[in-house]
């Protein structure tokens, strides 16, 4: 008897614990989110953290799971999570051809309702460049622009003025050497920084960038002399110095610490890193001295500075398969409400809805509103993100090849050309 | 007399059927599917379309990449077994001659580098590498030596041995302890016998420690082949196969193909050949040690 009455206590106690645990699972929420924002407490990452905090107030019951890696890691990852259906309910990815149609064309990621994201100020053409068939599939977060990033200070020191042509950015490489540092560094080992230099540099030659999308139709050929004269100067600028030394092993984050902690005086990048300036993990002296230039112009080229690369890359998209495609849908809406104020304000990011400039925004965001009204045109997106994912491996693996000096700028545009031959043949 | 209830088809169909059920889904199942996709040209996702044997005649016959990661693959287990083994046998070898006290010390620092993350062993050394600031050509020129500084990673002569480097490395621990515990189980008795026959030094080594420790050896050489053929991580971490492929090895590229280009059809046919690669080397490996001829 005693015995009974012991497992009627137990089982009664059991059921006392699980019964609030069940209750609160009941209606309690995770979402899995995704992102290219390692950073959470400086710059966009920062901001995306104090978006999250807002909607979980507006929403007690729900938290998120987020997983962020750099660039070409989430890239990969998001690849796996797609094969194995594993996608997060929402995530941060872009809206490149090679990226977004594939999971468009595998309905993994859900259409969104075009005409409420209408309604939210974005910048002509950055919903359009996220549309496939007519359909809405990616919100588009910011407007990526190519520049140099340069230290005042290591500039002032070398007694080296900011370049207005591509000759003066060359001769600036033997001052900067000489006082011990890198003149410009930039993510060489995932190298797409470099395949958007090739693309800048081939129209400073050429004065347009639709050639770039007349060779991947086929009607004109990488192989024509501005594609060469291009990857020639590419070439001349690795040679001569231009870059750190270990450009091909320097990634994403080895590339951004090099300038940041400034060992380099220039950083080839994009709009994305207006936040540089206010990264604690930098020191003072180079968050005091940080601002940005166009790309210069080359004597004798017909391209000008003010032609400009620029193309809205960074978006979000809906996971289709989402249990929680509803809320989701609600969290990227109020994303979106709250982003461009807090992006700005916070000067983390250049977003792709309109911002209100202030006296009080840091140098780079000044720089950065600057070089993009005066663009005179811009290019769309850059040459690798506009074919197959095969081009893109390509495009980056030969530029990597061009600069190491293995392949000669003939050689690199031959094997190019080869390669958008096969993607526009569906090989 | 009643049998056991393990002995009935029943309890053993039971007991079995779970361990079976894992082998089939873990190992049959993926190596299967494997098998099937290098006959497609999936991308991932999407439709995927038989192709037969095309991929498997575009990698024997119509690219370069596969066979320039196969000799860097042989190239590291190469210098593994003629290199790393032989020092890592001798280093084992001079640590039992002292008292286990004092050989304490070297073993730990030994090890180390095994016990080490490979992110965190494989960023040390891109790091120590390094031309702007690594501290290899900065030793090298405070030593008077500038004329030797070279961007070790990035310069098409010197890459592929960094990272064997880096690769010999972090494995030599693990050579050192099997060896080491393969000496100390040699029996005292055995090498004083040998003694008083007259054997000493390399002959004492020559003819009874290494006979006997052939086992060991032929376990360290399969284990030593099998990893450098499926050496991944520290050449993804360092130089993904630049410059030029000139460090591409062979799980490296299977990667690359099929999660960078979205080649999962060849990137698999690459896989099934490296399977039979490193089936045949390892086969080959355990018959040329199975009658190591003395020394």
């Amino acid at each position: 008897m005693r015995k009974q009455i012991l497992v009627g206590v137990l089982c009664l106690v059991a059921v006392m614990a699980l019964v609030p645990a069940l209750a609160w699972s009941a209606d309690k929420i995770v979402m899995r989110m995704g992102d290219n924002l390692p950073n959470r407490t400086a710059a966009w990452g920062a901001v995306v953290e104090m978006i999250n905090a807002e909607f979980t107030k507006a929403h007690p019951n729900v938290t998120f799971e987020t997983e962020s890696y750099q660039d070409q890691p989430w890239q990969e990852k998001v690849k796996l999570y797609a094969t194995s259906g594993q996608l997060p309910d929402v995530m941060k990815y872009w809206s490149f051809s090679t990226l977004l149609k594939p999971l468009v064309d595998s309905n993994l990621v859900a259409e969104l309702p075009l005409a409420d994201f209408k309604a939210m100020n974005f910048v002509p053409g950055s919903l359009e460049v996220n549309m496939i068939n007519g359909k809405l599939y990616g919100v588009p977060t910011n407007a990526d622009f190519w520049v140099i990033y340069y230290n005042k200070r290591l500039f002032k020191d070398a007694g080296v003025a900011v370049p207005k042509t591509i000759e003066d950015l060359m001769a600036s490489i033997p001052k900067f050497r000489a006082k011990g540092i890198a003149p410009m560094t930039t993510d060489g080992k995932d190298a797409w920084p470099l395949s958007i230099t090739f693309d800048n540099l081939t129209e400073r030659y050429s004065g347009t960038f639709s050639i770039i999308q007349g060779a991947l139709d086929r009607k004109d050929r990488f192989t024509d002399p501005a594609f060469v004269q291009g990857a020639r100067l590419l070439q001349e600028m690795a040679k001569a110095g231009l870059f750190n030394d270990d450009l091909l092993t320097s990634d994403y984050g080895a590339s951004r610490n090099l300038f940041g902690q400034e060992k380099a005086a220039m950083y080839l990048m994009g709009s994305w890193e207006m936040g540089i300036p206010t990264d604690q993990s930098f020191p003072q002296s180079f968050r005091d001295n940080v601002s940005a230039f166009q790309i210069p112009a080359l004597k004798g080229g017909k391209g000008v500075a003010g032609d400009q690369m620029a193309w809205f890359g960074g978006n979000y998209v809906l996971n289709a398969k989402s249990k929680y495609k509803d809320l989701g849908l609600e969290y990227i809406k109020f994303y979106f409400k709250r982003f461009p104020v807090l992006g700005w304000e916070k000067q983390a990011v250049f977003p792709a809805q309109r911002v209100n400039t202030s006296p009080n925004d840091t140098e780079v965001a000044k720089a950065l509103v600057g070089i993009l009204s005066a663009a005179r045109v811009t290019s769309g997106t850059a040459s690798l993100d506009r074919s197959t994912p095969a081009f893109k491996e390509d495009h980056q693996k030969l530029v990597k090849d061009l600069v190491a000096g293995v392949l000669t700028p003939e050689a690199f545009t031959k094997a190019l050309d080869d390669s958008a031959a096969n993607a526009a043949s569906g090989q | 007399m009643s049998r056991s209830i393990f002995s009935r088809p029943g309890s053993i169909t039971v007991l079995v059927t779970p361990a079976v059920a894992v082998i089939l889904f873990a190992i049959v199942a993926p190596i299967t599917l494997s098998v099937y996709f290098s006959f497609t040209s999936w991308s991932g996702f999407g439709a995927i379309k038989p192709i037969g044997l095309a991929n498997f005649q575009k990698i024997l016959f119509h690219d370069p990449i596969f066979w320039r990661s196969l000799l860097n693959a042989l190239l590291l287990a190469v210098v593994t077994l003629g290199i790393q083994n032989p020092v890592a046998f001798f280093v084992a070898a001079l640590l039992t001659r002292i008292p286990q006290k004092r050989s304490r010390p070297f073993r730990t620092v030994f090890f180390v580098p095994a016990v080490l993350s490979l992110v965190v062993v494989t960023k040390l050394w891109v790091n120590i590498f390094s031309p702007t600031y690594g501290l290899l050509n900065k030793a090298l020129s405070g030593l008077g030596l500038k004329i030797l500084t070279a961007a070790w990673l990035t310069d098409v002569h010197t890459a592929v041995w960094s990272v064997i480097f880096i690769v010999i490395w972090q494995g030599f621990g693990w050579a050192l302890l099997f060896y080491f515990t393969g000496l100390m189980t040699v029996p005292r008795e055995l090498e004083e016998a040998a003694m008083i026959d007259g054997a000493a030094g390399l002959s004492l080594y020559g003819r009874i420690v290494i006979p006997y420790l052939l086992p060991v050896i032929q376990a360290v050489a399969v284990i030593g082949i099998i990893s450098c053929l499926k050496q991944m991580e520290i050449v993804y971490l360092s130089t993904n196969g630049a410059p030029g492929d000139t460090t591409q090895f062979l799980a490296n590229y299977v990667y690359i193909k099929a999660f960078n280009y979205s080649q999962y059809g060849y990137g698999n046919a690459l896989s099934v050949l490296f399977v039979i690669i490193a089936v045949a080397l390892t086969a080959v490996t355990q018959r040329s040690t199975r009658r190591l001829p003395e020394l």
